[in-house]
């Protein structure tokens, strides 16, 4: 299948028509005198886009995630998140955390309306909700089940689940499907676009793999360690919804050999 | 200096067909008579002084008389575990109270921890005669002792219990909002849960040591009252009886602990979650419906 090719021309229409609902502007983190985790990332993301990181380990993936989070603060920068810096969590922003940090004491369901909980009364429509989205992951007839009695995929899922369930438009996925084999994986991301378009949520997806990064991706920030820079941010422009023999086309292969020159060069 | 939760695996136990069990089961017994046997006999072809270690007929014999002649050891035994609940308690309580103040709030841990240490290495039982000049002869010296012992594993298990909580699920905590409070209650406290529960385990058989050596110092009733009445007048079958009925004691607490570990701490025993999980599944739907008719 031949990939199709937006037009340059419209692409630009596209992103000049949404608003940015993140800005990132010389956002830099440091651990300590020496260990700089981010330096001088300048970045935006527009309303509805799916925009991947990819880097090698401790190039400062999880920190730009986690500063973006409102779970720890930067050092030197501006963040803000439609317009407004980001000082502390949000709700209308969400975490996926690599592992699935699911309650073992609690069912899928129940960890599912954990948000619910902690933000005040758990209403009919929340536990409706909470089930439909259980069956929107793929979990019919596991609704009550605990974590033990499911496979890391499965929690995955539950985890997915649990973050739609607060109702965020904007999601940070750290690595979600990290931990999963390359099949499930796989099908674990086709999933997630079919969701994310569903709601319109613009989504920050953190990934080792460059292939995975390109093919869910409208931009893929490309990011390089020691210190944590951003490097370069690549344009995709394959049109949606995209089929899995995407990625054997030669237009894919490009940018998939010009996300691994900017990684090697360093 | 935690004690670990239980690794939740039958030592001993393993997955096995019916014939194996009945297999194990019947090498056990037959251990169980062997040693049995050899003793007695060796009891009554003078091998063994009786002074020293009586056959195992004079200990059936003495457990029988304790039991269901005089009927002496109700007594002793009740009031032996009263002291040992009542310490479990009144130590459990303490040392989950101080050890929730420090797990929350840093400057109270770092003024309390020197304080917990020096517990910690000061062995409990040498207290023993201080306590009985406090307390004096009765109940309250051996629940005080008990209590006291009680004490440690208590607190340290709950600390660090506290301390340990998964940090991955601390921080998906705080991105969803949690308040403090909400946070402890969600989160905290059950996760926490099976490394306290531990402490409570290693404590309560603790507690049944302090009863006991309180005992031992100054009493006059309880379990170890009587154990010393009888070695004191060399009878080492009653003593040897007395002996099993603290094994007996033990055992009941112990299986009470472990029964409420099962029930509480139902998430670590996968065999338990099926019934659960149906369970959890009938009162969400009822809820459901309760609303949904309003
Ligand atoms: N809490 C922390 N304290 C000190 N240094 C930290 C902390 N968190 C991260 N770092 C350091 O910051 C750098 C970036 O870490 P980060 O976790 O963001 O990398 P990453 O790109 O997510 O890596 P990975 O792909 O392995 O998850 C690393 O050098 C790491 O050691
Ligand atoms: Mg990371």
């Amino acid at each position: 299948m031949a990939a199709v090719l937006k037009s340059e021309a419209r692409a630009a229409v596209d992103a000049a028509a949404r608003p940015n609902v993140l800005e990132g502007e010389r956002v830099t983190k440091r651990f300590s005198e020496t260990v700089v985790a981010l330096e001088d990332a300048t970045f935006s993301v527009p309303e509805g886009s799916f925009v991947s990181l990819v880097g090698p380990s401790g190039c400062g993936k999880s920190t730009l995630l986690r500063m973006v989070a409102g779970l720890i603060p930067m050092t030197s920068g501006t963040l803000a998140v439609r317009g407004e810096e980001v000082k502390a969590p949000r709700t209308d922003v969400g975490m996926m955390f690599q592992k699935a940090t699911l309650l073992d004491w609690r069912t899928a369901v129940e960890n599912v309306l954990l948000p619910t909980e902690l933000a005040g009364r758990t209403t009919d429509a929340d536990r409706k909700r909470a089930i439909e989205l259980l069956h929107l992951v793929g979990l019919e007839d596991f609704e009550f089940a605990f974590p033990r009695q499911l496979s890391g995929g499965m929690q995955q899922r539950v985890s997915l689940a649990r973050l739609l369930q607060t109702g965020a438009d904007i999601l940070l996925l750290d690595e979600p499907f990290g931990a999963l084999d390359e099949f499930t994986r796989e099908r674990m991301n086709i999933e997630l676009l079919r969701i994310v378009d569903g709601i319109g949520a613009t989504v920050l997806f953190v990934t080792h793999n460059i292939a995975e990064a390109i093919f869910l991706a409208d931009q893929v920030m490309v990011m390089t360690p020691r210190p944590g820079r951003l490097a370069k941010v690549v344009d995709v422009p394959f049109a949606r919804p995209r089929e899995i023999d995407l990625i054997t086309t030669a237009e894919f292969n490009e940018i998939v050999a010009e996300v691994r020159g900017i990684l090697g060069g360093h | 200096m935690t004690v670990e939760a239980t690794k939740y695996v039958d030592l001993g136990r393993s997955a096995g067909s019916a014939a194996t069990a009945l297999r194990r089961a019947l090498i056990h017994v037959a251990i169980f008579v062997t040693i049995i046997t050899v003793w007695e006999y060796a009891s009554h072809v003078g091998h063994l002084n009786p002074l020293i270690l009586p056959a195992p007929s004079n200990v059936a014999q003495a457990m029988y008389e304790l039991y269901f002649v005089t009927g002496t050891i109700y007594r002793h035994f009740f009031v032996t575990m009263y002291e040992a609940v009542a310490g479990f308690f009144i130590g459990g309580v303490i040392g989950l109270s101080l050890a929730v103040g420090a797990a929350l709030n840093q400057t109270f841990r770092r003024y309390i921890a020197p304080y917990a240490v020096v517990f910690n290495v000061t062995p409990a039982i040498a207290v023993t005669p201080i306590i009985i000049a406090w307390f004096g002869f009765g109940w309250s010296s051996k629940i005080a002792l008990a209590a006291l012992i009680v004490f440690f594993p208590v607190f340290v298990n709950t600390l660090s219990g506290f301390l340990r909580v998964n940090p991955d699920a601390e921080e998906m905590f705080r991105s969803l909002g949690a308040s403090k409070m909400r946070t402890f209650f969600k989160l905290m406290v059950p996760d926490a849960a099976p490394i306290i529960m531990a402490g409570f385990k290693v404590g309560m058989t603790g507690a049944l040591i302090g009863a006991i050596v309180a005992e031992f110092a100054a009493a006059s009733e309880g379990i170890g009252f009587l154990m010393q009445r009888f070695s004191f007048h060399l009878d080492i079958s009653s003593s040897i009886a007395v002996l099993l009925s603290m094994s007996i004691m033990g055992l009941i607490l112990f299986t009470l602990m472990e029964a409420l570990d099962a029930t509480l701490i139902f998430w670590k025993r996968d065999s338990r979650l099926p019934a659960i999980s149906q369970k959890r599944a009938r009162r969400f739907r009822k809820q459901m419906t309760a609303l949904a008719a309003q």
